[in-house]
This record gives C-alpha cells, sequence and structure tokens, in this order.
C-alpha cells in the first residue's frame, strides 16, 4: 500500500495551507478533493478578502484558491483531485474513490480539513423547489454561470447571506428583500451597506411564515417577531419571489474523523459536532490533525492560518522540525491568527452590542439596526474629513479586522495603524491626488473620493462599482443614497477600469453639492425611484 | 424513583427488551440496565434481520420454529408497530458441486429435526427469484424462513415494555451481582445499587464479566462482524439469501434498500477503535461476494457500511438458562451472531423461567452446564 | 459519554403543534410531529431516534437534518441540545456503486 508522510483530506484553504507549510519541511504530502476544482469554499468566492497582506486581503477568493494549489504544486505536493475519501480507518489508511476504484494508502500523519455545509430551517413549504442554501445559489451563479432565480428573499443577515444577496444582484437577479429574526445586522456593516445602497430592503426581526407556490416557490410570507420569537400575525407581509436563500450558519462536516474514532463535542461556538482538538490541531488520535471549519466553523483566512498551524503539528509529529522550530512557527502563526480574532466581530465579542468603538466613537446604530449608516453617523468617524478638493470618504465604521486602504494610498493619507482593528482614518494634512486606488482596493466597498468644488454648485463623488453593463460617461440617471432612496437625477462623468484596480470599477457622477455626503450609488436607464 | 423490583434484567438489546415485555405482561416489576446510551446498541441493531430455521444447528430448531409459528406472524399486531416481518423463504446458494454437498449437508440436518427444507434445482430458484446469476447451479430451500426489521423490532419491544411499566435506565454499567444469603439479590453498578429476587444476564459478550461475580462462565469469544447497506431500490426480491460459501447473506428491506451481511475472513482478529469500526477491505469483499450472484445489482450504491461484535459461544449455541447454583439468577448470551430469529421466544421462554410457568420449548440443550471437555 | 438517562422519567404530555407537517428528513420524508411522538414513544436519544424513524439514513447521512432533529429531541426532553450524544459515523463518506467498492487498488 502506499505510504505518505502526510496525507491531507480537503484542497480548501486549510487542506492546502497545511500541504504547502508541511512540504517545505520536507513531507512528501498528498491532498485528496472530491471537486473538480481545487480551493473549496474559495473557488466560489468572487469578492476580495479582508484582513491584512497576510491574510491574502485584496485578492478575490477564487484567486486564493488558485495560487495555492500553484504554490503547492511547486513545492511537489501531489494534488488529486476528483478523488473521494470514503473512509478513515485504523491504522491510518484511507480508501479513496477515484473514477471507477476505491484505492488505499496509508500516511504517517494525517490532515482531516473536509470544512462545513449549509444548515438549512424548516418553514411551511421549504421542500418546494427554488428554496436553496446561499452556498448552493452561490455554486450554480460563480462556478456554473446559472442564475438561481430572477427574484429572491435572502434569509440570514451574516457574512454569508450578505455577501451572496450582493453576488445574486451581480448576476442580475432582483433581491426583494434581505431577512433576519435578529434585530440587528449579523455580518460586517460594509457588507449591508453594498446592499442597502443598492435599494435592497432589510427586514430585521422578522421571521420567514411560509413559502407558497404547488410545485415551485412563487412567493414567500415573511411576519414580525416580537422579543420572545414569536410571529406578530398583524405585520405578515408577501413577496412574490421564485427562490428562497437560507444563509443560516454552517456545520463542520466531521462524519470522517468521527468514524475513525476520535473523541467528538457538541460545541455551539464551534458550529455543532466538532473533534476535540487543541489549538495545534492535535485530536485524541495520535498523528491525526484537524484544520479549518471541521474543527471550528470561522472564515477561509484563519481556515489558512490553522492549516499551517496543522502543517507544523504534522512536520513535528514525525520528526521533520526540532521542537525550537516548531515553538517559533507556531508564535508567528498563532500572532497571525490573532489579529484575525480581534475587532467587534470576534468570538469573544459574540453577542455583545458595543456603545462605543474600541477608539471610543459612539457605535453607529443605524448601521447595525438598519444596515446602512446615516450620513450624521458618517460625519463623526475620523474617515470623513473636510478638505477642499478631491478627498477620500471611508464609511468603515467598525473595528474589523481589515487594512488593504492603508497600503492602497502611495501618499499616505489612510492611516490604520498596527492594530488592524482599528478604523481607518484619513489624514486631513496629506494631499489626495485622486487616484482612486483606495477605492478599488477596500474589499468592503466602503471608500469614495469626494470633490465638493468639482464644478459650480457641483460635487463629484467617485464610487467602486462592480456591475455590468457599466455605464458610459455622459448616461443619466438617479443618485441614490446609503438606504437605496434616490436623492436627485445625476450624470455619470468618468468610468476607470484598470488592472491594477482587479474588476472594481470606479463610477464618478456628478451631484449638486449639497448631495455630496448623500449619494453614494447610481442607477441608470429606466429606473422608478423607491418609495419607502 | 426506588430501586428494588421483582425482576432486574441486565442488557437493554432485543433480549432484554423481549423479556421485560413478557414479563411486564404477567404483571412483574422490571428494572433493565444497559450501559450504552442507547437501546439496543449492540447485537440486536447490528444483524441481517433474519427470522430463519435453515443452516441453524438442530439444537435450536424447537426454540425457533416455535417463534416462527406462534410469534412471528402477529408479532406486528402484538407490538402495535409494523415490524417488517416478510415470510417469503429463505434461499441458500450454491455454484459448484461442493457448494451443494455443504448445502445437502445443512438440509440434511435439519429434516431430521423436522424442519421443511429441501434442495432445489437452478431452474426452480430462478422462478423463486429471477434476477440471481446463471451461474447458480441450485440451492436450499425453506419456504418458512424469512427476515424483518431489527431496530424496530428491538424498540418496538423496548416501547411496549416501557409503556406497560417497565422501567429501562441506560448509562448504567453494571460491575458485578451478589448473593444475599445463598439468593442472588444485587446488581452493583458504578453508580448504584439496585435489588431483586430475580436477575437476567443478557449483555451479550460482557456477560461473562458480570457473571464472575457469581461464580459463572460462560465459554465465549467475539468476533466483529460487517454489512453494508445501499439506496433504495425498486422492489427486487423478498426472500432472505445466503450462499454455501457464506460469501454474503441479506435481504431487500420494505424501505427498498438492500442489507447484506458478509466476511473477509478476518473477523476473529479484526479489531475496533472503542466503536464498533468497518475494516478497510471488508465491504469491497462483500461487494464482489454479492455481484458473483447478483451481477444485476452492480449499479446499486452502498450508502453506509457498519460492524458489531458478536458474541459466539463455545459450541455456536447460546446459553439460555436458569442456574441452579444461583438461585435466582437467569443467563441468556452467546447467540453466536443468530440471535435475533429467535429472541422473542427466548423472551417468552426467559419470562417463563423467572415466572415459574411451564416452558412453551424444552430448553435443556440450552443449559449452562453443558460444557464438557472433549475427551 | 455516558450519563444515567431514566426513561420512566416524566418529560410530559405529547401535545399537538401547528407545525408538526413540516418535513424534517427530506430524504426519508420524516416530519416534526413524527419525530416529537418517537421521543415520548421512548426514544431519548439521536441513535434510537434514528433507528426508529430512518431519519438520518437516507443519501445524506444526516448533513441536512441532523441539527434540525437533535433541536427537536432536546426540546421535547427538556434538555439543551448539546447534551444529547451525537451519532456516529460510518464510511463510505459519499454513496458508492457496488461495482467500483469491489474494485480495489493498492491493498
Amino acid at each position: 500500500m502506499k505510504r505518505y508522510d502526510l496525507i491531507v483530506v480537503g484542497a480548501g484553504p486549510s487542506g492546502l495551507s497545511a500541504a504547502i507549510e508541511a512540504a517545505k519541511y520536507g513531507l512528501n504530502v498528498a491532498v485528496f478533493d472530491e471537486n473538480t476544482r481545487p480551493g473549496g469554499q474559495l473557488f466560489k468566492q468572487v469578492h476580495k478578502f479582508f484582513g491584512s497582506k497576510e491574510h491574502k486581503a485584496k485578492i478575490r477568493g477564487f484567486q486564493i484558491g488558485q495560487d495555492l494549489l500553484a504554490e503547492a504544486k511547486a513545492l511537489g505536493v501531489e494534488v488529486i483531485l476528483n478523488a473521494t475519501v470514503t473512509g478513515l480507518f485504523q491504522d491510518k489508511e484511507i480508501t479513496v474513490k477515484i473514477a471507477d476504484a476505491i484505492c488505499h494508502y496509508k500516511a504517517d500523519s494525517i490532515i482531516v480539513a473536509t470544512g462545513a455545509a449549509e444548515n438549512t430551517v424548516p418553514f411551511a413549504g421549504w421542500t418546494l423547489p427554488g428554496v436553496m442554501g446561499a452556498g448552493a445559489a452561490q455554486t450554480l451563479m460563480n462556478l456554473h454561470g446559472i442564475k438561481p432565480g430572477n427574484k429572491i428573499l435572502m434569509l440570514g443577515s451574516g457574512n454569508v447571506g450578505l455577501v451572496v444577496g450582493y453576488q445574486l444582484l451581480q448576476a442580475g437577479c432582483e433581491l426583494a428583500a434581505l431577512v433576519d429574526a435578529s434585530p440587528k445586522v449579523g455580518g460586517y456593516g460594509v457588507h449591508a451597506a453594498k446592499l442597502a445602497r443598492a435599494g435592497v430592503p432589510f427586514f430585521l426581526s422578522h421571521t420567514i411564515v411560509q413559502a407558497k407556490g404547488n410545485d415551485h416557490v412563487t412567493g414567500v410570507e415573511i411576519a414580525q417577531v416580537d422579543e420572545n420569537w414569536k410571529v406578530i400575525p398583524a405585520s405578515k407581509k408577501y413577496f412574490e419571489v421564485d427562490t428562497i436563500c437560507m444563509a443560516v450558519g454552517l456545520s463542520p462536516m466531521a462524519q470522517l474523523i468521527n468514524m475513525a474514532g476520535a473523541k467528538m463535542e457538541t460545541n455551539p461556538q464551534k458550529g455543532g459536532c466538532v473533534p476535540i482538538s487543541n489549538a495545534y490541531g492535535e485530536t485524541s488520535l495520535a498523528g491525526v490533525f484537524v484544520a479549518g471549519d471541521v474543527a471550528g466553523v470561522e472564515e477561509a483566512s484563519s481556515a489558512m492560518i490553522e492549516g499551517h498551524i496543522a502543517g507544523v503539528s504534522a512536520a513535528a509529529y514525525l520528526g521533520f522540525i526540532g521542537k525550537e522550530e516548531q515553538i517559533s512557527r507556531y508564535k508567528d502563526l498563532e500572532s497571525s491568527l490573532c489579529k484575525l480574532r480581534q475587532g467587534m466581530f470576534s468570538l469573544e465579542n459574540r453577542g455583545k452590542v458595543p456603545s462605543t468603538t474600541e477608539e471610543g466613537y459612539a457605535t453607529a446604530n443605524n448601521l447595525l439596526y438598519q444596515g446602512f449608516c446615516t450620513e450624521e453617523e458618517v460625519l463623526r468617524f475620523p474617515g470623513t474629513t473636510k478638505q477642499v478638493g478631491v478627498h477620500a470618504v471611508i464609511e468603515c465604521l467598525q473595528n474589523i479586522p481589515c487594512n488593504p486602504c492603508q497600503e492602497a494610498c502611495a501618499r499616505h493619507c489612510i492611516k490604520i495603524g498596527e492594530k488592524i482593528t482599528s478604523l481607518p482614518s484619513v489624514d486631513e494634512e496629506k494631499t489626495c491626488s485622486g487616484c482612486g486606488m483606495c477605492v478599488a482596493s477596500c474589499s468592503g466597498q466602503a471608500i469614495f473620493l469626494v470633490d465638493e468644488s468639482y464644478a459650480d454648485g457641483y460635487a463629484s463623488v467617485t464610487m467602486p462599482y462592480e456591475f455590468l453593463p457599466l455605464p458610459q460617461v455622459g448616461e443619466i440617471g438617479w443618485a441614490l443614497d446609503r438606504s437605496g432612496e434616490a436623492v436627485c437625477k445625476t450624470e455619470v462623468v468618468q468610468v476607470k477600469t484598470s488592472p491594477v484596480f482587479d474588476h472594481t470599477n470606479l463610477l464618478t457622477i456628478k451631484v449638486p453639492v449639497d448631495k455630496a455626503m448623500s449619494a453614494r450609488f447610481f442607477k441608470g436607464g429606466v429606473f422608478h425611484a423607491i418609495h419607502k | 424513583m426506588a430501586k428494588i423490583a421483582d425482576t432486574i434484567i441486565i442488557g437493554g438489546g432485543i433480549i432484554g427488551a423481549a423479556t421485560a415485555y413478557y414479563l411486564t405482561l404477567k404483571g412483574n416489576k422490571v428494572i433493565v440496565l444497559d450501559k450504552d446510551d442507547s437501546v439496543g446498541n449492540g447485537g440486536s441493531s447490528r444483524n441481517g434481520g433474519g427470522v430463519r430455521q435453515s443452516g441453524r444447528d438442530p439444537r435450536e430448531l424447537p426454540l425457533v420454529m416455535y417463534g416462527i409459528q406462534h410469534i412471528w406472524p402477529h408479532l406486528s399486531e402484538l407490538l402495535d408497530a409494523d415490524i417488517e416481518y416478510m415470510q417469503a423463504g429463505n434461499l441458500r446458494l450454491g455454484k459448484t458441486e461442493e457448494h451443494l454437498r455443504i448445502l445437502q449437508a445443512l438440509t440434511d440436518r435439519s429434516t431430521s429435526a423436522g424442519l421443511d427444507v429441501q434442495m432445489i434445482e437452478a431452474k426452480q430458484a430462478k422462478k423463486i427469484c429471477p434476477e440471481l446469476s446463471d451461474e447458480v447451479i441450485g440451492a436450499s430451500w425453506c419456504p418458512t424462513d424469512g427476515h424483518a426489521n431489527p431496530l424496530l423490532t428491538t424498540l418496538a419491544f423496548y416501547r411496549k415494555a416501557r409503556a406497560l411499566g417497565a422501567r429501562f435506565i441506560t448509562g448504567e454499567e453494571v460491575m458485578g451481582l451478589n448473593k444475599i444469603k445463598g439468593h442472588v439479590r444485587q446488581v452493583i453498578t458504578n453508580h448504584d445499587l439496585y435489588e431483586a429476587d430475580h436477575i437476567i444476564v443478557a449483555a451479550g459478550y460482557e456477560s461473562r464479566k458480570i457473571l464472575e461475580s457469581v461464580g459463572i462462565d460462560v465459554p465465549m469469544t467475539q468476533i466483529m462482524l460487517e454489512a453494508l447497506v445501499t439506496e433504495a431500490q425498486p422492489e427486487m426480491f423478498d426472500q432472505m439469501l445466503g450462499t454455501a460459501m457464506a460469501d454474503f447473506y441479506g435481504h431487500q428491506t420494505r424501505h427498498g434498500s438492500f442489507v447484506f451481511g458478509g466476511s473477509s475472513g478476518f473477523e476473529t482478529t479484526n479489531k475496533d477503535n472503542g466503536h464498533p469500526i468497518a475494516a478497510s477491505i471488508t465491504s469491497s469483499c462483500i461487494c464482489r461476494g454479492i455481484m458473483k450472484y447478483f451481477p444485476a445489482l452492480q449499479d446499486v450504491k452502498i450508502v453506509r457500511a457498519w460492524a458489531g461484535w458478536a458474541d459466539i459461544a463455545a459450541d455456536g449455541i447460546p446459553v439460555i438458562s436458569q442456574v441452579d447454583e444461583v438461585p435466582g439468577l437467569v443467563v441468556a448470551c452467546g447467540f453466536t451472531g443468530h440471535g435475533f430469529g429467535a429472541a422473542p421466544a427466548v423472551g417468552k421462554v426467559v419470562s417463563q423461567m423467572i415466572t415459574g410457568e411451564d416452558l412453551a420449548v424444552d430448553m435443556k440443550a440450552f443449559r449452562y452446564d453443558r460444557f464438557q471437555a472433549k475427551i | 459519554m455516558q450519563s444515567i438517562n431514566d426513561r420512566s422519567r416524566d418529560i410530559g404530555d405529547f401535545f399537538a403543534e401547528a407545525d408538526d407537517s413540516v418535513l424534517i428528513c427530506r430524504c426519508e420524508e420524516i416530519t416534526k410531529g413524527e419525530i416529537r411522538r418517537a421521543v415520548h414513544d421512548g426514544m431519548f436519544t439521536l441513535t434510537e431516534i434514528r433507528r426508529y424513524l430512518r431519519t438520518g439514513m437516507g443519501l445524506c447521512q444526516g448533513q441536512s437534518c441532523g441539527n434540525l432533529v437533535k433541536k427537536i429531541v432536546a426540546k421535547e426532553l427538556g434538555v439543551s441540545a448539546n447534551s444529547l450524544e451525537p451519532v456516529f459515523s460510518r464510511a463510505p463518506m459519499r454513496p458508492v456503486e457496488m461495482k467500483i467498492l469491489a474494485n480495489e487498488r493498492g491493498v
């Protein structure tokens, strides 16, 4: 039987990272994945990642997947795709279904990086065709180029619901509503803001009552819930939709490590049934490690670091690196992981509603409870300054681990500092060149260039724009505010595209100067202003 | 709640649950203890569901025939639950003359004990089961054999017994028994102490350790058996199936999935990891065995493979017996991988042993003190 | 993680609820009401529920319904969902055709 030093199950961000780390120390590594493409969840992520450079910030998810695969292969890692690991047996033996055969392999160490799968929420009518997970919709759109539906309701305001909701808009679908039983937005404010200014209505403190239709979804009924999660009958609302997406969390796919006899636990903070593991990826089985979502649902950036950690653990277990090097490498990786696990959305802060940011600014509550910030909120944060001429306005009002904006500005106008969860601030003393790099580099699409002296009585607002078809210069349309309401008619005065912007276009519109701090989105063509 | 009962049953599998049912019907106050989290987590949920008389040691025939004639046909009614009992016969298949010789020997052994089993030709076998491979040259055929759902049957006995007032406690591991003034009386668990005039040990292989405390041994070993389950398929055949060389055995369930047991040849040395776990090679071996006889099933998908320990008695049949030198004690274990079909009858007879009634079947062959040296 | 579980303890009576007809296990088409009733029949563990009703025995082997069943059973028993013993997983991780499973390499 062929024996490797290390077998990794799963070629997602954690699995490939683990393979890369181990291969660097000289281990002979094989990675098996059941999919046709590498990268796990990454290969359908079309948005730019957060974090900092070491966490691959600013790079689009699918690109990270491809980069990891190339790096692994260059190090001599065997990556076998279309290979389903069907069992993890005793003595570190696996069986893998490859084409029409079951192949047996053994390894001296194993890393299980099988990720997590979507949760579901049952409601009357949930088995009708048209009800699907948000991840499933994402796979349809981003992998197979198929619209999941035409008119969609999204359940769940965590990052998955918000990000997939935006991608549904990009795919040309209409998002009728974004619903969550919680009174506040679960994911990053900047993700919510992208949807709100595009006109997507948020219904927080609401739940789905039933999906309607005979042989497929034709509509959905939602209603408000009280503080005991009970439906308020008088608040029922009906939407004509053909698709309902559920973004209600993930659960680890721990079946493989479970069958091998690892001690398991039910840990709600980690997403459900997980193998008992420590910070080094060790399980109760000697030589069998875990990394990524299977060990605890988090996200791709932390999964990658956990993969590296598990790779170090496997290498140390087999004597490929000494104790000193192991400890030093753990330290670096743990520090990198720590940077991600801070801020408003960190595990320790989950469920808390802070009254101020770390710096002491009063929390932007409208952003939290409505999905968009008010002009008043934006004005009191350090991302907004009063300057003559073009300058950046950064509408990033929460402590999240992210700093590509700081690196983007050649003139150092933007500052975050050592702690990457700090609020970005704009230095009034520096002069902006108007290049727009910061606008394109912000993964949250939260940076705008505003020039209040653009023309007599007019201001220009430059926004990140990722929709097709691109508006043309001279096109007349409506400027929408942060809540998606039309504030004035507007004209497109510039459309800038550049390879260095990586598919984030810069759209500049001309608005009356008193709308400079409210106009934040452009709707062209035949568009009827929404009345909220 | 009180820890005193009329009868304490150690082992919450089908034997324990069936006995609890029959006892509770008679007004006996019963406590059932099991160390596992779930009722029936041992052999009761890890067998092929066969309800058969053929292929058994002739000593077992009166007991199992009694069960098939008097209990199984109306068991669903009795338990208010559809346990999916199907009496459509048992085909044991052969492809070579040697196979047929083996089957003939099994047949003769049983006919002399009064069972209606006979050898049939390939043509007849194919008429009963058209999907058979053309390579089959003959079979043994027992029309009164059948199969049922072991998971449902075990839980149905449990449900009914519980509803009638039997008290089941899981998560209670029995460490030993105590005699008080010459009579077995106390059950010591790692949490507590229970007391009853009658104690039944029906804990599979673990019975052996428990019985040590009262100086009784049941000579048993353990082997690990495996089975696999397919996705649901359109109805193909109702019979219980097996082969002369034991390549596989199994049936199609009401649900439509097939349950097939089999072996790799390593059953006596297979190990587990804290749970009974399938070995990496067994399922593949079973599949090859099945396809030799049913090439039609080659595209059917396997969804699950499971393993379980069977308690193998030294002479191949269980101990089901009062223990004279430990008054009040009844032992029912060592079912050697074929306890399911006998279980309802065993439950009834053991309940009769407890209440002192006449036994429905002569149980001498199953006595605890039958084991003698070879010379 | 065995803890003592007295099956005669009082878990209250079964009362029908408005959403009892909602399907929970889609592979095997088991409803919420069936699961709730099974608890009152004495099925106090996820393993017993699975063997009794077939929830989690279909093609997806419980990936979709597992968490939902756990919540329903826990509520009926009046215990926290996290205290319920997880069910044991087995090979194969995905359904495999018999002829493929039979075709071994590298043993």
